[in-house]
């Protein structure tokens, strides 16, 4: 026996299979990505009876066709990188259904262990199982675990332990009909071969595909030839991509044909209603249903939750209740970031003896940017208890099952409703929330509109200018107009991506509502401790450099040698001329001192990119100051005002700022008010979004895209806006 | 169907009975079967004895009656010979459905399957042929009450060639008219005859959507879209489009 041994954890979502993966590896688990897809892989290990045991938790899947990512990456774990053993979670109370994946699990010819979860769930809905005849049926070892209880975990190890030798024992001596003799040694006689019996009509047109790949030499140890012939019969399209041969397809299209014409239905149809044969036989055999219940408790939720009367409410209530735990419990820990960096960098600040380029990179740059990073730390966690919560008890499924007409509309997902509702509050745990979205062209649309529901940072914004520039009684309709504006070009993008390059058929809405169950703590928490952790790893980094980057963009090169002597020389005139009135003094300072961080802002290289781009920015009517802000505010939405206060220097300036207020008012005319509100709605989203983009999508191309798509389009749109509004004589 | 010909009229019409009882409540009670077939408790006991003898159900005194794999497929082939039959003669032969009903019960049990398939293609053929369809049935129907049918031959005819013009231009083929899932009012029951080829129906399928099973419509979602069916057990939701292409068989509790 091999001291190590690698073992794939395969099952249905639902079945309760990462909360076993959970029990056997405690925290001794890794995290990470398939190559080339955003499918997780999780591995962890384990001991037991001396044997190292290397644990993979494949996707949870319902089958493994082709249909989706998470199903080709579980079958090509199992056919290429060919682990030791296979288990198979199975949820004991919806047994058929999660036996379908027992059976291809079983045609693939691995060695597999069966592990009946939730047995408790299934003993008190009245199923007895005759563990014995469906372990033959299956040629399989089975064990009864009920996995939130972390019962049955020994009995687990043991089994994939023991099925582990077998197959060292098979290997051992291949000649002497190998597999098949150890295990009836085990077993007895009546093991099962593994094969099912798919009736006369598929069996005479798998066994010529079968001779045909033979002779064709394609099978190789890699496919069994027999599983390669149904696959192709079931019209899978990856395997289809890998057989080269022209005449081999032909051959296989008229098999299919011959199938469709004899048995009146499509051959995938007819297989599976074969496989789920061979399944209801069994349970018949096997499974005994002693009492009958006709409503589970879990029907009986479900009448209130997805009630045709009720069911909207409840899902507003629990959507505001995710809104209310992510933003406003989540808001004090953020005050308390913030506070905590900005102590941080005064203190460095006096600390620090002499002013320095180093010492403004430490302060500013670096204390800032991590600060930026860990701010968003406590909606991320807060919406992943959130959401860890709503999927475990199973809600989420309902959720998408109530919003699915509206989010059809545009092309979408039903689930895609949570993160865009999530992206008023912020972008960054929104985009984090697309991960419930199976397929992958949802969740791209989804990622790539998410900035333009209105989040939380543009607020500020729309504070400043809107009492700038508009009479009281136009305030709340305005912040109307601007959050509608940005959720109907967000159905527009999202129609438009949708038929344009993330073109394709919708996905089916074929989605379980899995019965309704208490989550366990450890296993929420673990959740969520996972994704803030990947968010400090993945997107901090990133969000980091940027931000650096931007400082450095603000900060250099600074001030002239002949620039720093002149203000120098004022607040030296000023000291010594106001002596007597300190008051006076320091307010005069302070002017000087706005000044100074004007013309610093100005000479930066943010400031000389806003003086370049001043024609540009021309059509919506900005000027350089409003463009060097909007440089400033990548960095985060809000930094806008703060850095319109340092252009019109009035100092540290927020949205209430009056002084600002009134700068504006002078400089710029409603309309111009306006294009910066619709401005900072579409362009750009901040440089954390982006980052987060890029980490989600796996893909810089589609962070790019996102950051160029949008700003083309918040340009086009505010410049007709701008030349439109003066055309008409609007708001001049 | 070798199983099913040597069983007697009898004991097919209690595996049909079985076969209705379980896609009912899953499992069946003798007491079950004695209601429905109204007969006494010791005949059921009795053909129930025969039928575990011959391995078509799992039975044990004081026990659910399950079907066997092979006792399923014999009374499936028993229900599709009442059906055909059934729908043959109201749609055909223009009779009522109960009587319908009570002659296929008494002729499933001997028909030989070679005219059974002739009575399934007969009915299509007047379906689809356009001398037939529905009027001419309609037709036929008047004849059988009236006896007076020919007089208006030659209107008759002429209404049918236009019709057929009509249809080459629309360039469509009459279909026969099937139940579809999403026909099913919540709380309904049906059974699946055919999933069609879509982008969906591999998903479909392999969610136990199969021919031949059972479905119970639960509800349909707040804003009228995707519905809740419960299938092998489970609760599954599907949107109304991708329920567009099951075709179902309603069953209604007789």
């Amino acid at each position: 026996m091999r001291p190590k041994i690698t073992v794939a954890l395969a099952g249905n979502p639902n079945s309760g299979k990462t909360t076993i993966f959970n029990n056997l590896t405690g925290t001794r688990q890794h995290v990470g990505n398939y190559p080339g897809v955003t499918v997780e892989r999780k591995e962890g290990r384990c001991r037991h009876a001396g044997v190292d045991i290397h644990l993979v938790d494949l996707p949870g899947t319902y089958s493994l066709t082709a249909y989706s990512a998470e199903e080709v990456v579980a079958r090509n774990f199992i056919i290429d990188e060919k682990p030791d053993v296979v288990v198979d979670i199975i949820d004991a109370s919806n047994l058929e259904r999660n036996l379908y994946l027992a059976v291809q699990l079983m045609e693939l010819g691995v060695p597999l262990v069966l592990v009946f979860n939730m047995s408790d769930q299934a003993r008190a809905r009245g199923y007895q199982f005759d563990l014995d005849k469906l372990s033959r049926f299956f040629g399989a070892r089975i064990v009864e675990t009920v996995g939130h209880k972390g019962h049955g975990m020994q009995q687990l190890l043991e089994a994939v332990v023991a099925t582990a030798r077998e197959q060292d024992c098979a290997e051992a001596q291949p000649k002497s009909g190998g597999n098949l003799a150890c295990r009836a040694s085990i077993r007895g006689p009546q093991a099962s071969d593994g094969r099912i019996d798919y009736g006369p009509d598929i069996e005479a047109e798998l066994e010529k595909l079968t001779d045909l790949l033979r002779q064709s030499g394609f099978s190789g140890p890699k496919y069994n030839p027999r599983w390669l012939a149904l696959k192709l019969l079931e019209n899978d399209k990856e395997i289809r991509s890998q057989i080269k041969s022209p005449r081999l397809l032909e051959r296989v299209d008229q098999s299919r044909e011959r199938i469709e014409k004899r048995t009146g239905e499509n051959p995938e149809s007819v297989i599976a209603g074969r496989r789920y044969g061979f399944i209801s036989g069994a349970c018949q055999q096997a499974v005994r249903s002693t009492i009958e219940i006709r409503h589970t408790i879990s029907d009986r939720i479900d009448a209130v939750m997805t009630n045709r009367v009720l069911g909207l409410p409840v899902f507003l209530a629990m959507m505001y209740l995710v809104f209310y735990l992510t933003f406003t419990i989540g808001d004090p820990p953020m005050d308390w970031i913030e506070e905590f960096f900005g102590w941080l960098g005064s203190s460095v600040d006096t600390l620090w003896p002499a002013d320095s380029v180093l010492k403004s990179l430490v302060t500013d740059g670096i204390i800032g940017g991590v600060g930026g990073v860990v701010i968003f730390l406590p909606n991320i966690l807060l919406l992943f208890l959130a959401i860890a919560i709503l999927e475990d008890t199973g809600y989420m499924a309902r959720a998408a099952f109530i919003m699915d007409r509206l989010m059809h509309k545009i092309g979408l997902h039903g689930k895609s409703f949570i993160p865009m509702l999530i992206g008023f509050g912020c972008s960054v745990p929104a985009i984090m929330a697309t991960r419930t979205l199976e397929n992958r062209r949802d969740r791209l649309v989804t990622m790539l509109v998410v900035p333009l529901m209105s989040c939380g940072a543009r607020l500020p914004i729309y504070a400043l200018i809107i009492p700038a520039f508009f009479p009281k009684a136009w305030h709340a309709p305005m912040l109307w107009i601007i959050y509608m504006i940005g959720i109907l070009l967000a159905i527009a993008s999202a129609k438009l991506l949708r038929s344009t390059i993330l073109r394709g058929e919708s996905v089916p809405f074929v989605m379980e509502l899995p019965p309704y169950r208490l989550p366990t703590v450890r296993s929420v928490l673990l959740h969520m401790w996972e994704r803030g952790w990947l968010y400090l790893r993945k997107a901090g980094t990133v969000i980091l450099g940027i931000s650096i980057v931007l400082w450095a963009m603000t900060n250099f090169p600074g001030l002239s040698p002949k620039q720093q002597a002149e203000f120098e020389k004022q607040r030296q005139m000023v000291e010594n001329s106001f002596r007597s009135e300190p008051q006076k003094a320091a307010a005069l300072l302070e002017e000087i001192d706005n000044r100074r961080a004007e013309a610093a802002l100005e000479s930066s290289i943010a400031g000389r990119i806003g003086r370049l781009m001043e024609p540009l920015l021309r059509p919506m009517g900005f000027d350089w100051k409003i463009g060097t802000a909007l440089i400033g505010a990548f960095a985060a939405k809000e930094v806008f005002v703060a850095q319109m206060g340092i252009v019109y220097a009035v100092g540290e300036a927020d949205e209430e700022s009056e002084s600002l207020r009134s700068k504006l008012q002078n400089n710029y005319s409603p309309l111009v008010g306006f294009c910066i509100m619709l401005f900072c709605l579409v362009s750009a989203p901040c440089m954390a979004t982006i980052a987060i983009t890029r980490r989600e999508s796996n893909s810089w191309k589609w962070a790019l895209f996102q950051l160029g798509g949008l700003t083309a389009l918040a340009y086009v749109l505010t410049a007709c806006v701008y030349l439109g509004g003066r055309l008409l004589g609007l708001g001049i | 169907m070798t199983t099913a010909e040597t069983l007697t009229a009898s004991l097919e019409d209690y595996l049909e009975a079985i076969f209705h009882i379980i896609a009912e409540k899953r499992a069946a009670r003798p007491k079950d079967i004695a209601r429905r077939l109204k007969v006494s408790n010791p005949s059921v006991t009795g053909a129930l004895r025969l039928l575990a003898k011959k391995k078509l159900v799992n039975y044990a005194p004081y026990d659910l009656v399950t079907l066997t794999g092979k006792g399923e497929e014999a009374a499936r082939d028993v229900i599709r010979r009442h059906e055909v039959l059934r729908d043959f003669f109201v749609k055909v032969l223009a009779v009522e459905q109960d009587v319908a009903d009570k002659a296929a019960c008494k002729m499933e049990h001997s028909i030989p399957g070679v005219i059974l398939e002739r009575f399934i293609q007969f009915a299509e053929f007047v379906e689809v042929c356009p001398r037939g369809g529905s009027k001419w049935i309609a037709g036929f129907g008047y004849h059988c009450d009236y006896d007076s049918a020919m007089e208006n031959c030659e209107k008759c005819i002429a209404q049918a060639l236009e019709e057929v013009k009509k249809k080459k231009r629309q360039g469509g083929k009459k279909k026969m008219p099937v139940t579809k899932l999403k026909d099913i009012p919540p709380g309904g029951k049906c059974k699946v005859n055919r999933v069609a080829a879509g982008k969906a129906s591999s998903r479909i399928i392999e969610m136990g959507v199969v021919p031949g099973a059972l479905i119970e419509v639960e509800k349909i979602a707040p804003l009228g879209d995707p519905i809740d069916i419960k299938v092998k057990g489970y609760h599954l939701s599907l949107r109304k489009e991708e329920a567009d292409g099951i075709d179902v068989t309603p069953l209604n509790a007789r």
